[in-house]
C-alpha cells in the first residue's frame, strides 16, 4: 500500500515536472546544517540558529542537526559525500601566522580527497595562484599572490565565512608590570613572549596560570593538547620563533640566510646548553630534524617532508636543502621544530624502532629535557605543572617559576583570579563580558582582547548540489548580515570576517575583501539572476536542473 | 551453610557482579556515536598512520575480539592504554583513587557525625518546634543538586569571604616529600573543607533520617520504658541505651555509603578542581576514551561492590542474630 502511494506520488511529480506550467527545475531538497550542542559549543549553536532562520526565508527547508563533536568530525571528515553544511572551525596556531597552511590545504584540489579541503573545492586557477605562492621568496610579490587567491575566495564563496573570534586573557596588574605583557597578534598575551617578559612589581615572581583541560603529555615530538603547546614552547627552543608581528625571527639560531632559493643556511647561537648541562651542537640539531623525517614521530613529519637533506658545514653552521622553494619554510618547519637532546632521544629511538606499534608519542620523559627559557620542575596529574627559569638561557625570563594550574571549573578560575591564587587567566571559556564586569568591580586587573588568527565559519558541501554552485553559495553567503552575528553569538567579541586570513595577520589580509552587501534581498537578487525560482515558497532548481540527492 | 561454603558463594557473585559490570561498560561506550578516533587522530595524517594507529588500539578488529581481549587483559589485571594520555590506565587510575577517597572518607565522616548525633536529637525532640524546623530542611538538603551546592559554598565562603581557597588539593607550587605529608598538612585541609561539606551536606540526610526513625522504634520499647522506671537520667537513656541500638543499621549503611560517596565525587571534583578519580571519569567520557572511562568506572564499581560486601559481614559481625541463611 505503501508502495503503490510512493509510485503514484512519484508518477504525480514526474507528470508536473515535465508539464509545461512549470518552467523552473525541482525544487531543492531538505538541507540540512550541522551543529555541536549549546552547552560544548554556545556560539556556534547560536550562529547555526540564526543561519537557518535566514536560509529559511529564501524559500529552503532547513533542518538543524545538533551532535557532539566526535560524530560531526566523523561524518563531515571521513564520509566526504554525506552531509550538505556544518559549522566549523579553525583555530590560532603561531605556525599559522605563515599564510600557506589555510590558504593552501583547505582549498587546494590535492587535499579534497582525504586532506584539509574536506568541502571539495576545486578552481585551476585558483590552485595555481596558491601553488606560485609556495615557491615566490620575494615577500612583496607573494603578498600579491596570496591577495589574489583571497580575492577569488571572495568570489566563489567556498566557505559561509563568519568571524575572527577575539581571544580574552587578564592578569593581575598590582603583580605584573603592564609594560612588561606583550600581545602577539592574532594570539593574545598568552604567550611566550609573555612569559619570558613578564616583570614582577613586588615580591609574588612565580606567574600561576589556568588551564581548562589537563595536560596530556610534555614531550617536544607528539603534538598533543592545546594547553601541552605551550609547555612544550617554553621547555624546548627552536631554531626560529614566531615573533610578536607574526613573523619568524633568529632565536636558537644566531643568523639564518637564503643561499638561494632551496638552500638555508642557519648560524647555530653560541653557548646554549641542554638542562642536564651538556652542550647544545649542531649534530643535535640534524638529529632532531631527523627524528622528525623518520616514522616515530607521525605529527611533525609533514613539516619536514620538504627536507632533501641537512648539511653540517662546520661546528656551528649547517645548510638545509631543500625539494622545492618553499617560502613557508621558515615558519612551517623552521620555528615548528623542537629542538631535542641527541644523548637522551637516540637511545629511546632506536628502542622504539624495535616496536612496531609504539612510537615517540607514547613515551614520556621523567623529566623533561630541553634548553629551553624554562626548565621542568614538577608534573602533578592534572593539579599543576611547575617549570623553573633557566636563568643560563641567552633569553632568561625575569619570573623564578612558571605554574600552571588546571581549573575545569570557568567561574572557579575567576574566583582564584581575584583572591590570588592565580594571577595570569591564561585560559577562559566564558563570556568576556562577564570578566570585564570582575575586572571593574576588582580594579586590579587588566583584560587583554585581540582579534584572533582562527576563525568560525559554515562549510559548503561542493560534493553535493545546489552547494556546487557558486551563485547558490554566494546567495546562502550574501544572506548573512555578519554584525548580527558577531552581536548575538559572540557577544561583540569577534570581527567580522570574509577571509581564511585573518585582520590580525595585517600583511597577508587582502581589505578588498572585507566590504559586501548582506540581506535577504540581496541574496534574493542573486538566486533569481542565476535562474533559481520560488515556487509555493519553496525554493527550486534553475530550469533543467532535478534534485539527484532527495528522497 | 557453612563458613567456607558461604564465603565462596559470595566471592562467585562478585567475580559474576563484575564480568557483568564490565561487559556493560564495554558495550556502553561503544555504542556511543562518532569513532573514538575522530578526536584523535590530527586530520593531517595520511590514511596509513591512521591505519597504525588503529591497529595500535586494536580498533581495526572486529567488535567481539575486541571484547575477549578487554576480558583477557582484565583478567590480568591490564586496563588498557588510554587514547588520550597515551599511558597505562591502571597506573593513571591507581594514583587518582587515594585522593577521591580522601575526600570521600572524610566527608562521609563528617555527615555521620552531623547525621548520628542530629537523628538522635531529633528523634528525642521527637514534635518540637525544632524537629519541625529541621526536617524540611534536612528534605532540601537531600534534593539540591551537588555542583549547586558546591556553586553557592564557593560563592560564599570563598568568593565573598575569602576563607578557603577556590579549587585544587594545595596552594601553587607548594611541595611534600610524601602523599601522607600532603595529606597531614594545614593546607591541604583548608583545601579539602569545602568539597567535603558539600559533600557531607548532600549526604548527611541519609544516616540522620535513619537514626531518627530507629531511635523512635527502640524508644518505644520496654527496656527504654524500664529505664525511665527506674528514674535514670535523659541523657543516660537515650545515650547508653536508646542510641546504642538504633545505631546498628547506621552503621551497616556507613559501607555502603562510601560506595555512593564515590558516585558524588564525579560532580563535586569537576566543581572543585579536586585531582580525583571523579573527574578523570568525566574527561574520559567527554573525550570518548574508552580504556581510561572503563577502567575509572570499573574501579569505582570495584570500590561499590567491596563495599556492599563488607556491609553484609559488618551486619552479621555487629549483630549476631541476623543469619546468613
Amino acid at each position: 500500500m505503501k508502495n503503490l502511494f510512493k509510485a503514484t506520488t512519484a508518477f504525480g511529480l514526474a507528470l508536473s515536472v515535465a508539464g509545461p506550467v512549470f518552467a523552473a527545475g525541482d525544487e531543492i531538497r531538505e538541507i540540512t546544517i550541522f551543529s555541536r550542542p549549546q552547552a560544548a559549543q554556545p556560539s556556534e549553536f547560536q550562529f547555526v540558529q540564526l543561519i537557518a532562520q535566514e536560509w529559511r526565508r529564501l524559500g529552503l527547508d532547513v533542518n538543524i542537526e545538533v551532535m557532539p563533536w566526535e560524530q560531526m568530525a566523523d561524518i563531515v571528515w571521513y564520509n566526504r559525500d554525506d552531509w550538505d553544511t556544518t559549522g566549523w572551525q579553525m583555530v590560532g596556531r603561531p605556525e599559522r601566522s605563515d599564510p600557506d597552511e589555510l590558504i593552501f590545504n583547505l582549498f587546494h584540489t590535492t587535499t579534497a580527497p582525504t586532506g584539509y579541503n574536506f568541502i571539495g573545492y576545486e578552481n585551476p586557477e585558483y590552485d595555481a595562484i596558491v601553488e606560485a605562492q609556495r615557491t615566490e621568496t620575494d615577500i612583496d610579490a607573494r603578498r600579491d599572490l596570496i591577495h589574489r587567491a583571497q580575492a577569488i575566495l571572495a568570489a566563489d564563496q567556498p566557505n559561509l565565512m563568519l568571524a575572527h573570534p577575539q581571544s580574552t586573557f587578564a592578569y593581575d596588574n598590582t603583580v605584573w608590570d603592564p609594560d612588561s605583557v606583550i600581545d602577539q597578534g592574532g594570539i593574545g598575551i598568552r604567550n611566550t613572549w609573555t612569559f619570558i617578559n613578564l616583570e614582577p612589581l613586588g615580591d609574588q615572581r612565580d606567574v600561576v596560570l589556568n588551564s581548562t583541560d589537563n595536560v596530556q603529555g610534555i614531550n617536544p615530538l607528539w603534538i598533543s593538547g592545546g594547553t601541552d603547546s605551550w609547555i612544550t614552547e617554553l621547555i624546548w627552543d627552536r631554531l626560529l620563533r614566531i615573533g610578536p608581528d607574526g613573523l619568524p625571527q633568529p632565536w636558537a639560531a644566531e643568523s639564518y640566510e637564503w643561499l638561494d632559493d632551496s638552500t638555508v643556511e642557519i648560524v647555530l647561537r653560541d653557548g646554549m646548553t641542554w638542562h642536564d648541562g651538556e652542550p647544545v651542537t649542531v649534530e643535535d640539531v640534524v638529529f632532531s630534524f631527523e627524528a622528525a623525517m623518520g616514522d616515530e614521530a607521525p605529527m611533525y613529519s609533514p613539516f619536514v617532508s620538504n627536507i632533501a637533506d641537512i648539511e653540517i658545514v662546520d661546528d656551528s653552521t649547517l645548510q638545509f636543502h631543500l625539494n622545492a622553494p618553499s617560502a613557508a619554510f621558515l615558519t612551517a618547519s623552521l620555528s615548528k621544530l623542537n629542538l631535542i637532546p641527541q644523548h637522551i632521544w637516540a637511545p629511546v629511538l632506536e628502542d622504539l624502532a624495535t616496536r612496531d606499534e609504539e612510537n615517540a608519542e607514547d613515551y614520556q620523559e621523567e623529566i623533561p629535557i630541553g634548553s629551553g627559557p624554562f626548565q621542568f620542575s614538577s608534573w602533578l596529574t592534572n593539579e599543576e605543572i611547575v617549570l623553573e627559569a633557566n636563568q643560563d638561557h641567552f633569553s632568561a625570563p625575569n619570573v623564578d617559576r612558571w605554574i600552571l594550574r588546571i581549573v575545569p571549573n570557568t567561574e572557579a578560575s575567576l574566583g582564584m583570579l581575584r583572591s590570588g591564587e592565580i594571577n595570569f587567566l591564561s585560559d577562559y571559556p566564558g563570556d568576556p563580558n562577564i570578566l570585564i564586569e570582575i575586572a571593574g568591580e576588582d580594579g586590579d586587573l587588566e583584560v587583554v582582547s585581540t582579534v584572533d588568527m582562527g576563525f568560525r565559519y559554515v562549510a559548503f558541501n561542493h560534493r553535493r548540489p545546489p552547494f556546487s554552485d557558486p551563485a547558490f553559495r554566494q546567495a546562502l553567503s550574501m544572506a548573512i548580515n555578519r554584525d548580527l552575528i558577531v552581536g548575538a553569538a559572540f557577544r561583540g567579541f569577534a570581527v567580522p570576517s570574509n577571509s581564511v586570513i585573518s585582520p590580525a595577520l595585517a600583511f597577508w589580509h587582502n581589505d578588498d575583501v572585507d566590504e559586501f552587501e548582506t540581506g535577504v534581498e540581496v541574496a534574493q537578487a542573486i538566486l533569481a539572476e542565476a535562474g533559481y525560482e520560488v515556487i509555493d515558497g519553496r525554493l527550486h532548481y534553475p530550469d533543467g536542473v532535478s534534485e539527484t540527492l532527495g528522497e | 551453610m557453612s563458613g567456607v561454603k558461604r564465603f565462596v558463594s559470595r566471592l562467585l557473585q562478585l567475580v559474576f557482579v563484575l564480568w557483568a559490570v564490565a561487559t556493560i561498560l564495554f558495550l556502553i561506550f561503544r555504542l556511543m556515536p562518532g569513532s573514538p578516533l575522530a578526536a584523535y587522530i590530527d586530520p593531517t595524517f595520511t590514511e596509513e598512520q591512521q591505519r597504525i594507529l588503529m591497529a595500535r588500539f586494536g580498533l581495526d578488529r572486529p567488535l567481539f575480539e575486541q571484547y575477549l581481549i578487554y576480558l583477557w587483559n582484565l583478567l590480568h589485571g591490564d586496563l588498557g592504554e588510554s587514547f588520550f594520555y597515551r599511558q597505562p590506565v591502571g597506573e593513571r587510575v591507581l594514583m587518582l583513587l587515594p585522593n577521591t577517597l580522601v575526600l570521600s572518607l572524610f566527608s562521609i565522616i563528617l555527615a555521620y557525625m552531623i547525621g548520628v548525633v542530629g537523628g538522635a536529637y531529633l528523634a528525642w525532640k521527637r514534635g518540637s518546634f525544632v524537629e519541625g524546623a529541621t526536617i524540611p530542611f534536612v528534605l532540601t538538603t537531600r534534593a539540591m543538586p551537588e555542583f549547586w551546592l558546591g556553586m553557592v559554598l564557593l560563592a560564599v565562603f570563598s568568593f565573598s569571604l575569602g576563607w578557603f581557597p577556590a579549587g585544587g588539593m594545595r596552594t601553587a607550587g607548594s611541595e611534600y616529600p610524601s602523599l601522607l605529608a600532603l595529606y597531614t598538612s594545614g593546607d591541604f585541609w583548608r583545601h579539602l573543607f569545602l568539597p567535603a561539606l558539600t559533600l557531607a551536606i548532600y549526604f548527611h540526610g541519609l544516616p540522620l533520617l535513619l537514626m531518627r526513625s530507629n531511635m523512635l522504634d527502640v524508644m518505644s520499647e520496654d527496656f527504654v520504658t524500664m529505664a525511665r522506671i527506674k528514674g535514670l537520667s535523659n541523657w543516660t537513656i537515650v545515650v547508653r541505651h536508646a542510641a546504642r541500638n538504633a545505631l546498628l543499621p547506621v552503621a551497616t549503611s556507613l559501607a555502603i555509603a562510601i560506595g555512593y560517596q564515590m558516585q558524588g565525587s564525579v560532580v563535586v571534583e569537576t566543581v572543585f578542581s579536586w585531582p580525583g578519580l571523579g573527574r578523570e571519569l568525566v574527561r574520559a567520557v567527554s573525550a570518548s576514551d574508552y580504556p581510561l572511562a572503563q577502567g575509572a568506572f570499573l574501579l569505582i564499581a570495584v570500590v561499590v561492590i567491596l563495599m556492599n560486601l563488607l556491609a553484609d559481614l559488618l551486619y552479621g559481625l555487629l549483630d549476631p542474630r541476623i543469619s546468613h541463611a
